[in-house]
């Protein structure tokens, strides 16, 4: 195998059983003959090393059958030419199309990523490469994982299960509200005399159109439900398109003469508060967001893949210390029905092998944290548990941290709430196109930060394993939110939360391409986590 | 018509008469909804069409137009009447285009199916965006029993009716556009289309259509698009119009293009595009795909044309049958598998139509999965079949335990050996009639060499066959092997098939050893063979067998050929040896006249070496014919259906009682139960009515106080005035423009009512064990029964359909000619019934004696008959103690209802046909006339409808009754036909061939794989309209008994679905032509994962019920308990009823080693279903905790 890239270079190596320091790849990158030199840096290294180190290359290079350190040799510098970029200072609430919306440069650093420059020496990436030239390796911090159901999943499918996991979501949201409205329980609120000011929190149990056009949206607390109208000339009637079922809400209004129903004058959502102050790095470090791998299926884009690891090895990446995956690592098996006639992969454990391998290509000193996706080995049913010891045994490599569907990591004192994003597609079905669609799918991710739950409607395309507790609630508001599923790429801030659904490393399924989904393949967003500005690199 | 069928059509009609006489009758007592027999007789398609539009006139107009012209264009003819206002009294624009195209669907659907009432909602005039208005047609699910000409057709008239009224066309928005294209392929996702039009295409007709296709949503899924368009009032498939855009528009354009090219007024010159097939042309590979996928059958031919030289002409093998294989359900043979049905050409007297026949013994020894009704999904010619008991073709051929391989053609002996049996290495042949290639349009198939086949072959040579017929020592059918030889020697004949062996499924390899190994043989005679083996020769005890080599491959090699053999320890012992040897290439005394080098590469490489037949053809001293060079492979579809129809629960009066009776609505309990309003009172919706004479006011149908009919009375609900219903029915107040019926909330004293119903006819409670009425109404004006008609149903064990008809439900097979004998009758019960000779003109004399089958007389299976009887005895007493009038059919025995007339009556239809009792079979089944059940429109490939007792519908039947509801008017006697006119009958029965030999032309065309249209074989539309249209269904098979085999699938008999599947992949084993593997991989794949998978799903997102009062939740209510009543909540999907078949699935796919992709499959699963259903914290502690 040719091992012109530092990528290939980091999978030989994984092959042979080693991980490897970034500046060690470069290295060996950098000879005059990588094979060789790479296997007198395997020799060199001592048996029980797991971790080929600089010095073990040095030592290799510097000995008389390895190649001498040709430093500064531009010729054999990583190609990042491939590498485009697309300006963004993610704060607007845009979707990134980098090949047509965004202006795109070959420049390998972008301008308006000025403390990068303190970082790398400043040299064009053209004239690095020498051993000199990459003097800090990353030094990820250990990230620290919350609201993980993995290894705590309790319930066993009782009747008992269901109700708990919906008075933890009242619970907990109704917490969230109790601020704001002075909430009544549903049975008071009957009891009082027709025409007074009522509140109530309650979560939304139904939604009809009265025949005159007038909306009534009942609400039930753990007492029993009551109806509330909101009339259609209401400034408010437009927030009814946005409700989704079982979702909690807080309503304050005004009881109908007979106290059979509540006329709406104020509604409020969870919400997060405008004034949220994410938290940040107090270094520069990013954290590449993506999701949506699809190993197995034969439209997996390797190119695109070895592309974006091999740029992990540049110095251009050196700041990239987490690699944050939200799902779907592999095809998967049985996901829709004759599925095996597109997998390229059929073996669900050779998937993951495979996946593995993709994963070393990655470089060894970057933190990797992932989670499950629809189309990975875990149970459908959310919250997804992290893979199984089976799964992990075979992910062994880059010892990644493997958790649940959802889960909020916090990285450098920044937390990332990460979800699949299965209930996106419900969103955007039920919602109406401006507020939520497929090309824009962070504006259906807006809409579960305002309601502080990832998947509220139960019954419909979600898939609901009750548990003790509602692992599905967003408790504490998050600073980055990120998902995958949809295949699209989006971001943008909602009162300061930065929301990424990240694109996808599949190119188009047939089954795509039939409902005519373009999906946005090859692109890896980048957020620095100091500022939380997101920069999106194409490797398609 | 002859004046024998005249007498035949009269006397039924009397009969008829009769009945209609006495019912008429005991309906002026004025107690039912009407005082008049609501099922009018139509003569004719005229009369049925008028009847089920209930639109007058149409009838007199459609007779007029009936001769001039054809069906279609009689439809495009009548529109003008409609426009005009000389048919039909619509007022409206709107209302003459529903009219005119309700209308053309009844006449394309010969006035039988429920379509144009039920699948046409309505028509509507809306406006266009430049203001203009346009025709808006309103379908519905049930548009779909009309059929894709109709369908479209229906689109043509109302076009046409739009131009004649000068409405404008339709101009759709481009969102509608894009909405109908994601429709039509969500529908076929959802339900699944005949055709499916490429997108492209969907928006080419969408864009182009003059006139809006609309309809009700039919499903939950919805689009996902092109959501809340303003003119489309639902987000989810409307299947009537996806059905009319797509088998109607989309496929049937060159058919509809023929009608618009003859009318001026209309123009669709974009048919052309369509019929040419360019839309959607430029994405080209997928237009490819869609022709490669439609064109099996074209490759075929093609394939037979450039290999003539190399290979035997086949047609491809097909596996769609497979498709859905279900647990419980066996293969009996993969595609075109050697082991497999051998397809044998001809039409037994119980045969054609959509029908397999199959020998009894293979019935029995399939572990009797098959038996007469069966369904079978086969290969070829069409999709399914029903399964007929035929004994005069050959039988399975099996391996017994002792190593003897032996035919067997005798059901009892299937019987004897049946738990012997190793291996099921032949099915036997399957017999198929020429006019089933003819309906599905499917080239021949080669076929079999069979005696029918050789006797012709065998005429042509010099040989006298006719004095061989006469010689009683001869049996042309069933010769010894000397003079099989003999035969083939000496008139240069081909070798009798007796003896004829599969030497096309064996290679030219397997071949030559065979050969070196049977020239090694050493013939014994059978009385110095130390007794070994049961095969012996046929000649006589004097012969030989010949003794060969006993190794694997020579074994396996006969068994393929089908020779009768032993394998001993000594040796394969092989009996009637003679005419294999020769076929070798052997001498009479087993020299071998030839080396391997004697063979020709033309026959040595004959279909890649993998078929002997040329090389046979080169060492033999004969020509010898292909045995069985199609095979068709099947499966089990449906069982077969003996079984009284009941309402579930069992209804015996349609009478309302509310919550009262519990919930197995007992009418008894109700009386007695103390509710709010009193002991046995209860509050229901009735329709309120009124009595002409004393102007009483009633729920009832017989005035309570004066006895005289009621009528019902509608009021506006919210004027308070009273509406009189106008000409069509409709209840229609002009001043508040709402619909309105006479139902109202009342409290019936159903205790009273109980007590009077019971003292009405004499009864007492101790008569019955239960008597059950129905919790509410769903008629439209919620007309209760009167209860005395209940408590003599339940006196007598019979209970009611929603139209208040008692009901049984049979298999439909045909059958052309019968025996009286194994009808259980007499020839002087058949003389009675006007049967004067059998079928060859000879006078009926004699029980056994075959005689063709009047058209409309029908066998009812013995459950049918008993429930009959049973029918007879609650009408009759109906008649005496609730009319007041005699009994009408006095049945003490199932004899006494030879002779009596029933309805017959099949789903989605709304028309009965009447039909005569002749007799019984053990069958599970109702055997009658092909013309019969063309006449309900059904075909016998497992359909299945139900027959009523004459009296029975027209004394209870009511209108009043049918729910009011999409559908509700399907399945019920609208109307009904007295006598069956064969051109109006489903066109399908008229390509049932009614000859007695199929020509040796025909067998050859076979092998040339010809188009059936292309042989000269009568079929019964050559005798449409002559004299002899009723009559001259001649067969090519006979069979000695109509209900031979089985009485009932072994599916039906086995218990558990798991002892089901179990048998089935026991019976996959068996089977040669079966891959046992691929079974299991299919039952996983199709019946276990699917469930599974689904039950999880529905675990996760399900309802929940309360269990004290069974109101339901969509989500689990936070108090945890009923907000109705406080009682407990519970799911309504449990855990064990998603993990019911996960351990089995697992077990299957070990045991049978299934591919690892569907392992893993099973895996994925059962870790999910652990997930979610076992509590991390509680898991059985692994090793590894330990370590």
């Amino acid at each position: 195998m040719p091992l012109e890239t530092p990528a290939r270079i980091a999978r030989e190596l994984a092959r042979r059983g080693y991980n490897a320091e970034r500046e060690a790849v470069t290295l060996l990158a950098g000879a005059v003959d990588p094979a060789t030199a790479l296997d007198a840096a395997v020799e060199a290294a001592p048996d029980d090393a797991l971790r080929l180190t600089t010095d073990h290359v040095r030592s290799a290079l510097a000995s008389p059958d390895g190649s001498p350190s040709d430093a500064g040799a531009s010729s054999t510098a990583p190609d990042t030419s491939s590498v485009d970029t697309s300006t963004s200072a993610a704060g607007g609430d845009s979707s990134a199309h980098p090949p047509t919306d965004a202006p795109h440069t070959t420049v390998s650093t972008p301008a308006e990523n000025p403390t990068n420059q303190s970082q790398s020496t400043g040299t064009p990436v053209e004239t690095k490469g020498s051993q000199k030239g990459a003097d800090s390796g990353r030094q990820p911090e250990p990230v620290t994982v919350a609201g993980d159901v993995t290894g705590r999943s309790t319930g066993t499918g009782e009747y008992g299960d269901f109700v708990s996991v919906f008075r933890d979501r009242y619970e907990k949201l109704s917490g969230q509200l109790r601020g704001r409205v002075n909430h009544r329980p549903a049975t008071a609120i009957a009891d009082m005399p027709g025409g007074s000011d009522v509140a109530m929190i309650g979560l939304v149990n139904e939604i009809r159109s009265s025949a005159s056009g007038h909306w009534i949206v009942e609400l039930e607390d753990t007492t029993g439900t009551f109806p509330f109208m909101i009339t259609k000339d209401r400034d408010i009637t437009d927030l009814v398109e946005e409700l989704l079922l079982d979702e909690c809400l807080a309503v304050e209004g005004t009881l109908s003469d007979d106290a059979g129903i509540a006329f709406v004058d104020a509604l409020y959502f969870p919400d997060v508060p405008r004034t949220y102050r994410p938290n940040t790095a107090d270094r520069h470090v990013q954290a590449a967001l993506i999701s949506d791998v699809h190993v197995g299926s034969q439209e997996f884009m390797a190119d695109a893949w070895n592309r974006f690891a091999d740029w992990l090895h540049t110095e251009e990446a050196s700041a990239v210390e987490y690699l944050l995956l939200a799902g779907d690592m592999v095809e998967g098996v049985g996901v829709y029905p004759d599925q095996d006639e597109e997998l390229d992969i059929v073996d669900i454990y050779d998937q993951y092998e495979r996946f593995s391998e993709h994963l070393k290509a990655v470089p060894g000193d970057i933190e990797i944290v992932m989670i499950p996706g629809n189309h990975d080995a875990v149970r459908l049913a959310e919250p997804q548990p992290a893979f199984d010891e089976e799964l992990r045994d075979i992910m062994t490599a880059h010892d990644a941290r493997i958790v649940g569907n959802p889960s909020t990591v916090t990285v450098e004192g920044v937390s990332v709430l990460m979800y699949h994003g299965v209930s996106l597609d419900e969103v955007i079905a039920e919602l109406p196109e401006e507020k939520a669609s497929y090309d824009h799918p962070h504006r259906a991710m807006y809409h579960l930060l305002k309601k502080r739950h990832v998947a509220p409607k139960y019954g419909g395309h979600l898939r609901l394993a009750p548990e003790e507790e509602d692992y599905l609630v967003i408790e504490d508001v998050p600073d980055i939110f990120h998902t995958g599923h949809v295949h699209k790429l989006g971001y943008g801030k909602y009162h300061n939360v930065l929301a990424v659904n990240s694109g996808c490393w599949q190119a188009q399924t047939a089954f795509q391409k039939s409902v005519n989904i373009d999906p946005d393949a090859g692109f890896a967003p980048i957020v620095d986590l100091d500022t939380l500005d997101l920069t999106v690199r194409k490797f398609a | 018509m002859t004046p024998d069928d005249e007498r035949y059509f009269e006397r039924m009609e009397h009969r008829l008469d009769e009945a209609f006489d006495r019912a008429k009758r005991a309906k002026e007592r004025g107690a039912d909804p009407r005082p008049e027999v609501e099922i009018p007789v139509a003569r004719d398609m005229a009369d049925r069409v008028e009847n089920i539009l209930g639109i007058d006139g149409v009838a007199e107009r459609v007779r007029e137009l009936d001769g001039k012209m054809s069906r279609e264009e009689a439809a495009l003819a009548l529109v003008t009447d409609f426009v005009e206002g000389t048919v039909g009294d619509y007022e409206t624009d709107a209302g003459k285009i529903e009219g005119a195209v309700r209308t053309a669907v009844a006449l394309l659907t010969e006035g039988v199916v429920a379509a144009p009432i039920e699948g046409i909602d309505r028509v509507e005039l809306l406006d266009n965006d430049d203001g203009s208005q346009f025709v808006n047609v309103y379908y519905a699910g049930p548009i779909r029993s009309a059929g894709g000409t109709a369908q479209a057709l229906s689109v043509l008239v109302a076009d046409y009716a739009r131009s004649l009224l000068g409405i404008e066309e339709f101009t759709p928005r481009d969102d509608e556009i894009e909405r109908y294209a994601e429709e039509i392929s969500l529908y076929d996702a959802e339900t699944g289309l005949q055709y499916t039009p490429k997108d492209k295409e969907t928006k080419f007709i969408a864009e182009h259509m003059p006139i809006m296709l609309d309809g009700e949503a039919t499903g939950d899924e919805e689009v996902s698009g092109f959501r809340d368009l303003e003119r489309v009032d639902t987000n989810a498939a409307r299947g009537g119009m996806c059905l009319v855009l797509a088998e109607g528009i989309a496929l049937k354009a060159p058919k509809i293009q023929r009608y618009t090219r003859d009318l001026e007024e209309v123009e669709w010159p974009w048919l052309q595009d369509l019929i040419d097939g360019t839309i959607g042309e430029d994405d080209g590979g997928e237009a490819d795909e869609a022709d490669a996928g439609g064109d099996d059958e074209g490759d075929a031919e093609a394939d037979s044309d450039d290999e003539a030289e190399t290979g035997p002409p086949r047609v491809d093998p097909s596996a769609k049958y497979l498709r859905d294989l279900i647990a419980g359900r066996p293969v009996f043979g993969h595609p075109s598998e050697s082991g497999g049905f051998r397809l044998r050409y001809g039409r037994a007297r119980n045969h054609g139509f959509a029908t397999a026949g199959v020998h009894p013994a293979t019935m029995h020894l399939v572990d009797d999965f098959l038996a007469t009704g069966t369904q079978i999904k086969t290969e070829r010619p069409g999709k399914a079949a029903g399964v007929v008991p035929v004994d005069t073709i050959e039988g399975p051929t099996v391996r017994l335990a002792n190593g003897e391989v032996r035919r067997i053609d005798d059901p009892a002996e299937a019987l004897k050996v049946r738990n012997g049996v190793e291996a099921i290495l032949d099915l036997g042949e399957y017999l198929v009639n020429y006019g089933e290639f003819v309906e599905n349009n499917h080239p021949l198939a080669p076929a079999s060499y069979t005696v029918e086949w050789w006797e012709q072959e065998f005429e042509a040579t010099a040989a006298d066959v006719q004095a061989l017929r006469d010689d009683p020592r001869v049996d042309l059918a069933d010769p010894t092997a000397a003079t099989a030889v003999e035969w083939a020697t000496e008139y240069d004949c081909p070798l009798h098939p007796k003896y004829t062996y599969l030497w096309h499924d064996v290679s030219v390899d397997e071949f030559e050893t065979l050969a070196t190994a049977a020239a090694r043989g050493e013939p014994r005679t059978v009385e110095s063979d130390g007794g070994h083996g049961m095969v012996r020769p046929k000649d006589g005890s004097g012969g030989e067998v010949l003794v060969i080599e006993r190794t694997e491959r020579l074994r396996r090699t006969l068994e393929t050929l089908l020779v009768e053999h032993v394998a001993t320890d000594e040796g394969i012992r092989i009996p009637d040896w003679e005419p294999l040897a020769r076929s070798l290439g052997l001498t009479p005394s087993l020299d071998r006249t030839w080396t391997a080098d004697d063979l020709s590469t033309a026959a040595r490489e004959y279909d890649d070496g993998d078929n002997a037949i040329r090389a046979v053809d080169e060492v033999a001293p004969f020509t010898v014919r292909e045995r069985a060079p199609t095979r068709i492979g099947n499966r089990m579809g449906r069982p077969e259906k003996s079984e009284r129809r009941d309402l579930s629960p069992a209804v015996h009066t349609l009478y309302p009682i509310g919550e009262a009776g519990g919930s197995q609505r007992d009418v008894g309990a109700a009386a007695g139960a103390r509710t709010d309003e009193g002991k046995g009172v209860v509050n229901v919706e009735v329709g309120r009515r009124a009595c002409g004479d004393c102007g009483a006011t009633t729920h009832r149908t017989r005035c309570p106080a004066c006895g005289s009919h009621t009528e019902p009375v509608y009021e506006c609900g919210s004027c308070e005035r009273l509406v009189e219903p106008d000409e069509s029915g409709r209840v229609h107040c002009e001043r508040c423009d709402r619909d309105v019926t006479s139902v109202e909330w009342q409290q019936l004293d159903v205790g009273a009512r109980y007590r009077e119903a019971l003292d009405g006819v004499g009864e007492r409670e101790a008569a019955f064990d239960i008597l059950k009425g129905v919790k509410g109404l769903t008629s439209a004006n919620k007309t209760p029964e009167p209860m005395e008609k209940g408590v003599l149903r339940a006196k007598h064990g019979v209970s009611a359909f929603k139209d208040g008809t008692v009901r049984y439900d049979m298999t439909d097979l045909p059958v052309t000619s019968v025996r009286p004998e194994e009808l259980d009758v007499t020839a002087e019960d058949f003389r009675e019934l006007g049967y004067e000779t059998d079928i060859d003109g000879d006078p009926l004399r004699f029980d056994d004696q075959l005689v063709e089958l009047k058209v409309q007389d029908i066998v009812l299976s013995d459950g049918a008959a008993e429930h009959l009887l049973k029918t007879a005895d609650f009408v009759d007493d109906l008649l005496t103690e609730f009319y007041d009038l005699p009994a009408f059919y006095e049945v003490t025995e199932r004899e006494d209802l030879i002779g009596e007339l029933v309805f017959g009556m099949a789903p989605h239809t709304s028309a009965a046909v009447v039909g005569r009792v002749v007799g019984f079979t053990s069958a599970s089944v109702g055997y009658a006339h092909p013309y019969f059940h063309a006449a309900k429109r059904r075909n016998c490939d497992g359909d299945e409808d139900c027959v009523m007792l004459l009296m029975d519908g027209l004394l209870n039947f009511s209108q009043e009754y049918l729910p009011d509801q999409r559908g509700g008017r399907m399945d019920a006697p609208l109307v009904m036909s007295s006598r069956i006119d064969p051109t109006e009958i489903d066109d399908e029965a008229h390509n049932v061939d009614v000859v007695r030999q199929y020509p040796t032309e025909f067998y050859e065309a076979t092998r040339e794989m010809a188009d059936p249209e292309d042989v000269a074989i009568e079929i019964a539309e050559e005798s449409l309209e002559t004299e002899g249209e009723y009559h001259g269904f001649d067969h090519t098979h006979d069979t000695s008994n109509i209900a031979l085999g089985p009485d009932l699938s072994a599916y039906k008999t086995l218990g558990s679905m798991m002892e089901k599947m179990d048998a089935q992949l026991n019976l996959a084993r068996k089977l040669r032509a079966v891959d046992e593997t691929d079974v299991a991989e299919r039952v996983i794949e199709y019946h276990f994962l699917p469930d599974l998978i689904g039950n999880l799903r529905a675990f996760s997102r399900q309802e929940t019920r309360c269990l004290d009062c069974g109101e339901s939740y969509r989500r689990m209510p936070l108090s945890g308990d009923c907000r109705e009543c406080g009682g407990r909540v519970n799911l309504t999907v449990h855990e064990g009823s998603v993990n019911k078949y996960m351990d089995t699935a697992i077990e299957v796919a070990d045991e049978f080693g299934c591919r690892p992709y569907t392992k893993q499959r099973l895996e994925v699963l059962e870790k999910s279903l652990e997930s979610v259903f076992q509590d991390d914290h509680n898991k059985p502690s692994r090793l590894d905790d330990f370590m």
